[in-house]
């Protein structure tokens, strides 16, 4: 059995290799805390995710920038490939879901992975689209997944434009779908002009906003 | 139909004591003459006409450029996918020349005169001379063309972990900037030739401070020195998106006597005119999107502050777009950037 202190300290380790960008360190701690005996998902939830949580909070910061996130985020990886198969089913039952993409015309996807990098963090299942995805793939996958969020990124002005068009076909579909967006010339204001339930302004602040959204509108509904 | 030297001096005559407006349009361009936006760049005399049409509708001193931001990547032999649905602005990149390390290292400079794009966007300076019209070479800098040849989070991986590797790639796209910018200098001459040189991946939104001062400043640099030096007439650096944090570097850059610098709605202009203002002509900033969705009032309101704040510009000042003119803004908040500059744009 595993001390509390060894634990602690692997935790840490982990969370500390995330923040550090050390891939090999991340490995190497994922594969002590199998072979020490740790649950998988506490070491992901409590080590590898805190860690991603103190990534998006440098970037909001502005003292990390994408090139730190890309290699954080390839830590983050390192450690979810060894750790994620000895997670128990039941957990994903529970989990929150997103359907994320760059949404048709538009192969810019820096800032959609990003964004889906953060909410596997912190634990999401994410359904990544890709980029240049067509507009009814959207509607599709929200109806096969019942997603919790869909997320649509467009880094062109023509490109931003189809988004008002998911949205309304998304919700045609799904009138309980809540939607965030988000993307270099979209604002909080052209967001809630096109519809959108959420948005936001980086990656860092994306989980936030996802949780504020979804609160939001549960709220709506009870009353 | 405006065409021709005589005009085009008449105008200039004519708004000499006036801000002036640029409008920073392509696809928007092809909205007005008709055509596909794949027109304005797989056809450089509509690419042209469409050009010329629209600054005389819009009555706006502009200078018809072929851009193709992807350039850098169809140059290296890469491979482009030109836009063909009605949600595409530009050309945009299907494979990337350079994948690996090993491919920075077996990478050779493309023919300046025949690579990719250059044989279209020399077909169109031509026009461009040949009408009386400037002719502008139109780039993306060292750092956003690299990006653009090896994926922009390929370079941004390299420049914290293979250093050297990035510095390689970098130097090797810069020399073959200016390999094309010598191009257009041996066609056209000394002194016929203006640089636009467009800078997005450099905003702070992607790469620090300290990440610009190592991999993107040396070069621009490096590039504008060159291209000036060659005989360059003059630089249009476009400082695209939120770049608060480089200006200070930007400041020590050459742009030729006078450059012009264009900024996006992130840079206030009196910041602009503080670093640049005594060296070069100021351009910007009105917000693509207000442009795109917002009223015309909106519009109208955001280029009265824009010129308002630009007038104090010592070397003068262009209204224009944050960075390119959405294709699908609507043709009347379009026009209300000219109405604000015909109401308040005029020197006292």
């Amino acid at each position: 059995m595993t001390s509390i202190e060894r634990t602690r300290e692997l935790l840490k380790g982990l969370s500390d290799g995330v923040v550090a960008f050390d891939e090999e360190a991340v490995a190497k701690l994922s594969r002590d805390v199998l072979e020490e005996g740790i649950d998988a998902q506490n070491a992901i939830m409590n080590g590898l995710a805190i860690g991603m949580e103190k990534v998006a909070e440098l970037y909001v910061k502005k003292e990390y920038f994408v090139p730190e996130l890309l290699l954080c985020a390839d830590a983050l990886y390192a450690g979810l490939d060894i750790l994620k198969p000895y997670t128990k089913v039941e957990e994903q039952d529970v989990k929150l879901r997103i359907v994320i993409g760059t949404v048709e015309g538009d192969i810019h996807d820096i800032g959609k992975n990003l964004v889906k990098i953060m909410f596997e963090a912190a634990g999401w299942i994410v359904y990544d689209l890709g980029y240049d995805v067509k507009l009814e793939r959207f509607v599709e996958e929200q109806l096969n997944t019942k997603s919790d969020i869909v997320a649509i990124s467009a880094m062109m002005s023509t490109s931003m434009l189809a988004i008002p068009k998911v949205i309304e076909m998304v919700k045609t579909k799904d009138s309980n779908a809540a939607i965030m967006v988000g993307g270099a010339p979209m604002t909080r204001n052209t967001a809630e002009l096109y519809g959108a339930d959420g948005y936001a302004d980086n990656a860092g602040l994306a989980v936030r906003e996802a949780l504020s959204v979804i609160a939001r509108l549960r709220s709506a509904t009870q009353k | 139909m405006t065409t021709g030297k005589d005009n085009q001096l008449q105008r200039s005559r004519q708004q000499a004591n006036h801000v002036h407006l640029g409008l920073m349009s392509i696809g928007f361009c092809a909205r007005i003459a008709g055509y596909p936006i794949v027109r304005m760049y797989d056809n450089p005399e509509k690419s042209f006409w469409a050009q010329v049409w629209t600054e005389e509708m819009y009555d706006c001193q502009g200078s018809p450029a072929y851009v193709v931001a992807a350039s850098a990547a169809w140059d290296f032999g890469g491979d482009i996918k030109f836009p063909n649905s009605e949600w595409q602005q530009a050309p945009s990149v299907e494979r990337y020349p350079v994948q690996s390390e090993e491919d920075v290292y077996r990478l050779e400079l493309p023919d300046a005169r025949t690579a990719g794009s250059i044989p279209f966007a020399m077909e169109f300076s031509k026009l461009c001379e040949h009408h009386h019209r400037p002719i502008t070479l139109s780039i993306t800098s060292p750092f956003t063309s690299t990006g653009n040849v090896c994926s922009l989070d390929r370079l941004c991986r390299w420049i914290l972990k293979k250093p050297e590797v990035a510095h390689k790639l970098i130097g090797l796209v810069t020399n073959h900037l200016l390999q094309v910018a010598q191009y257009w200098v041996d066609t056209f001459g000394i002194g016929h030739v203006n640089l636009a040189v467009g800078t997005p991946s450099e905003s702070n939104q992607v790469i620090s401070q300290k990440q610009f001062e190592e991999f993107a400043f040396p070069y621009i640099k490096e590039l504008h020195e060159k291209a000036l030096g060659m005989g360059i007439r003059r630089i249009l650096c476009h400082i695209c998106g939120e770049q608060n944090l480089n200006l200070p570097y930007y400041a020590q850059i050459p742009m030729g006597n006078p450059g012009i610098v264009s900024f996006g709605h992130e840079v206030d202009l009196n910041t602009a005119i503080r670093y640049f203002g005594d060296s070069c002509v100021i351009a910007g900033n009105v917000e693509p999107q207000v442009i795109q969705n917002g009223t015309p009032q909106e519009v109208y309101e955001l280029s009265k502050q824009c010129i308002e704040k630009g007038k104090q510009s010592p070397k003068g000042f262009v209204l224009m777009p944050g960075c390119e003119l959405p294709p699908m803004a609507p043709p009347y908040n379009v026009y209300m950037l000219k109405k604000a500059v015909n109401d308040f744009g005029w020197y006292d």
